[in-house]
């Protein structure tokens, strides 16, 4: 699958969650969704699930959707454990696995080949857990998985992206995408 | 109480409580706890880790990580939850990419309770052996960070104080818990 063209089946289906976007999904996200209410996360070294579980403990109303990748997510593996723990009923995990760093160069993650984060995901306790290959499976499930009760864990094999945050660099300073969205969730200052 | 005994832990989460008060504008719906403890367990304040997980009014969530703590935090404080972080020193060093990342750049109201084990009590902090406690407080003057040391019942308003200035500056602001809570 191109990622770019699963972010736009995403955003079709989207609704009103909410969205947290990380590394190679950034500039493609900034581009097909410029107005979805998202705050993406770059430089942290694997927050995306953290900064999603908070939204969505926060906002136990709308649905969080992490767009998270194979390697940052394994820079903060144990966030599979504290997002199983919290429970977070509206929190949608899904994970670009391409199988490289592609921000730095595309050099492969480790045990690249063998890595099973859906499996990964049951075990360390999500509600709903899943593997996808192809574009026509993911737009038909995606209703299912934006509503289903989470934490919910899709695995999506995917090419590397065309743009990385390397590669695209822009898009508002974080201070500014977070303030922007605390104002849009109805909280000033 | 004698100034040199152990704080309750009663009082810190009441301290707490009034730190998240100060700064909430409603009060919390139904379901909705007054504030969140984001917990990587440390020795110094185990026992308000203790009265937490028994509290009605807020809730504690354990983390796998300082880093995750956070970025927890982060989220929370933009969905309009109050929010504060229990760790230890350790875990503060472990964890300064993303506090950069999250409370410098990002502009989120980080604020942190750090327990410094090993901490000796009739040294300053600065004067300590132990590299753990020493580089603490200079770390976080590093990034700008205000800090504070927490030791004895008279330090309480400390958190509801450095609570606020998180807030107040938008950034993190740090309170050193100096001595093992009661």
């Amino acid at each position: 699958m191109r990622p770019e063209d699963v972010l736009r089946a995403i955003n079709e289906a989207r609704g009103d969650a909410l969205v947290v976007p990380t590394m190679t999904a950034v500039p493609a996200w900034r581009t097909i969704a410029p107005d979805a209410p998202s705050v993406a996360c770059v430089g942290f070294m694997g927050g995306a699930s953290s900064l999603g579980l908070g939204l969505a403990l926060a906002q136990p109303e709308r649905r969080v959707i992490v767009l998270d990748g194979d390697g940052s997510l394994l820079m903060q593996l144990g966030s599979l454990a504290t997002v199983a723990g919290a429970a977070p009923s509206n929190y949608t995990h899904v994970l670009f696995a391409n199988g490289v760093y592609q921000t730095s160069g595309s050099q492969a993650i480790p045990g690249a080949s063998a890595i099973d984060f859906a499996g990964m995901a049951e075990a360390a306790g999500y509600a709903f857990t899943t593997h996808i290959d192809t574009l026509e499976e993911l737009r038909i499930r995606l209703p299912e998985l934006l509503s289903v009760r989470g934490p919910v864990l899709v695995e999506l094999a995917v090419e590397e992206a065309e743009l990385t945050p390397m590669t695209a660099p822009g898009g508002d300073p974080l201070r500014v995408q977070v303030q922007r969205l605390r104002k849009r969730l109805g909280h000033e200052g | 109480m004698p100034e040199n005994e152990r704080i309750p832990a009663p009082l810190i989460v009441e301290a707490l409580k009034e730190a998240f008060r100060s700064q909430r504008t409603a009060p919390p719906r139904d379901g909705e706890p007054l504030g969140w403890l984001l917990s990587v367990p440390d020795t110094h304040q185990k026992s308000v880790i203790a009265e937490l997980e028994g509290d009605g009014e807020l809730r504690l969530l354990t983390c796998s990580t300082e880093d995750e703590a956070n970025a927890i935090a982060a989220g929370l404080y933009i969905g309009g939850a109050e929010v504060a972080l229990m760790i230890q020193h350790a875990g503060l060093y472990a964890s300064v990419n993303t506090l950069r990342g999250v409370g410098l750049d990002g502009g989120v109201p980080i604020f942190a309770l750090v327990g410094l084990l090993s901490r000796e009590p009739e040294l300053d902090p600065a004067d300590s052996p132990r590299s753990m406690v020493r580089f603490a407080g200079p770390l976080m003057d590093t990034f700008d960070v205000p800090h504070a040391l927490l030791e004895t019942r008279t330090d309480l308003g400390l958190i509801p104080e450095y609570y606020a200035l998180s807030r107040e500056r938008s950034g993190p602001a740090v309170v050193f818990v100096g001595r093992e809570t009661d």
